[in-house]
């Protein structure tokens, strides 16, 4: 028997598409678990159960041929903890991830918790304030850099920096080309950051480039390195702290629930994550022959991971386009991915987001937003601006 | 059944605790420790135990 492959010439990265994804998404899943993109020559898999299963599949589904839908972007980010295969991928990840396990991370907690109780007050004593430039994008910047130990200088980039990273993750359209040189510069940038004695000493950046001088990574490899900490970790907060005020200021019954019963705030952020899926999408290379739901892939294909579809998957969550911070399995999202490459920095997203919201929880009483513009982006789920008006 | 700790890979998220506090605990020092001998899981908390496996965010427990 044959299955004829099901097959669409939809174009998933139109501004449509993106600035209202989730109706297509819901499109894909019932049409089969794995839909040829014409346009993109990758498989789109949608389903929560199919991305886990792909997920969890690191040997047929790898990495290391790269995660983004574009060949250069895949050759020059090789080498990184997002793009490689065990065994390098243990013993890179086990290097770069040492700093931000949670055990790691305790001794930053009473750091953050004062950095934005400060923020909070400051956001108090505005009243109004624009919820993405001066919160989601302010907390994640004024606590990476110094951490990663980066000097005062070229700090006005990151935003840019890690925004054209994503952009350059999805397929090479104009919206990854316009931000080529931005991240040519970054590329530069990296490359003679990690000189010895650019990084603050004690930082994370410094330790890896301790790590290349004793030889345990590749000299070559730092840039990349370094860009695994600073390019995945501030426009994926910045979107899951703006959903996450947007959410609980379209919510006052819900932000009334949890200022009553603090022990929700791990699952605010989680249910922030599943809701609006920082990261879109991300893609793997098939290294064989194999199957999704019945429908062969061929060995050679590439298979796009939808976390931002698994995470409304019908499927597997009750009433998936409803914002619920009291949801039970919000924790099962698969928005930092899941499985070997299960986002490393999550731990420090945890952190930033719980600090944040223990702040809230004690100062913020009446939480108002108004109407969120969205950004038209590759890969990120990105809000422009969001009006808020806080009262204590 | 058995549960095998992938003590490299684990990070100490600890989404198994989570989901299964009988058999997994994050120790005062963010470490993990089983609740049970060994890698066998006492009778009863096999699906408690299957939870922890899901829901390992990276990979590190293995069902056997
Ligand atoms: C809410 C915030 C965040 C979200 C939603 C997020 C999302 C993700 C996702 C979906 C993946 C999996 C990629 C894949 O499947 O190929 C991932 C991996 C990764 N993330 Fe995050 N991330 C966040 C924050 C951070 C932070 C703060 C850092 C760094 C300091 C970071 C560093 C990384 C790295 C290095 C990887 C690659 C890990 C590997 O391949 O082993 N992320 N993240
Ligand atoms: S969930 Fe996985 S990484 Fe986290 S503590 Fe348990 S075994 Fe370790």
């Amino acid at each position: 028997m044959t299955t004829l492959a099901p097959s669409t010439d939809l174009d998933f990265y139109s501004e449509e598409v993106i600035l209202n994804p989730y109706d297509t998404y819901r499109r894909l899943r019932d049409t089969a678990p794995a839909v040829w993109l014409e346009r993109y020559q990758v498989w789109a898999v949608t389903r929560y159960d199919d991305v886990y299963a792909a997920l969890h599949d690191h040997r047929t589904f790898a990495s290391g041929y790269g995660v983004a839908l574009n060949d250069p972007l895949n050759e020059k980010m090789k080498g990184s903890a997002l793009v490689s295969d065990p065994p390098y991928h243990d013993h890179v990840r086990g290097v770069m991830g040492g700093p931000l396990t949670p055990r790691a991370l305790r001794k930053h907690h009473d750091y953050f918790q004062e950095r934005a109780d400060a923020l909070i007050d400051h956001l108090l004593e505005l009243g109004r304030f624009d919820g993405v430039r001066d919160f989601a994008q302010i907390f994640p910047l004024s606590v990476v850099p110094d951490l990663l130990g980066w000097p005062a200088e070229g700090r006005e980039h990151f935003l840019d920096w890690a925004s054209a990273g994503f952009q350059a993750l999805g397929p090479m359209n104009e919206r990854a080309l316009r931000d080529l040189p931005t991240l040519k510069g970054m590329w530069e940038y990296m490359a003679e950051i990690v000189r010895p004695g650019r990084l603050a000493p004690g930082s994370w950046g410094a330790a890896l480039v301790e790590a290349a001088e004793k030889g345990e990574v590749d000299k070559q490899l730092l840039p990349a390195l370094i860009g695994d900490y600073l390019v995945p970790s501030l426009d994926t907060t910045v979107s899951a702290l703006s959903t996450m005020l947007w959410q609980l200021g379209e919510n006052p019954d819900q932000w009334r629930m949890v200022r009553e019963d603090p022990s929700l705030i791990p699952n605010v952020l989680n249910e922030s994550i599943r809701y609006e899926a920082p990261i879109r999408a991300l893609s793997r290379y098939v290294t064989e022959d194999t199957e999704i739901g019945g429908i062969p892939l061929a060995r050679g294909s590439r298979a796009l991971m939808v976390y931002a579809s698994a995470n409304r998957d019908e499927r597997h969550w009750k009433d998936p386009d409803t914002f619920d911070v009291t949801r039970s399995n919000a924790n099962t999202h698969v928005g930092f991915g899941h499985g070997i490459h299960g986002c490393v920095g999550q731990g420090l997203a945890r952190l930033e987001g719980h600090s944040l919201l223990n702040a809230l929880v004690r100062k913020v009483a009446r939480i108002e937003v108004g109407q969120p513009t969205w950004r038209v982006h590759n890969t990120i789920r990105a809000m422009t601006t969001l009006p808020v008006e806080f009262s204590a | 059944m058995d549960i095998h700790v992938d003590y490299a890979r684990c990070e100490g998220h600890g989404l198994c605790e989570e989901v299964a506090s009988s058999l997994f605990r994050l120790d005062d020092e963010g470490e993990l420790v089983t609740l049970f001998d060994g890698e066998r899981v006492p009778e009863g908390y096999e699906d408690d135990a299957m939870r922890a496996v899901r829901a390992c965010p990276v990979s590190a427990l293995r069902a056997q």
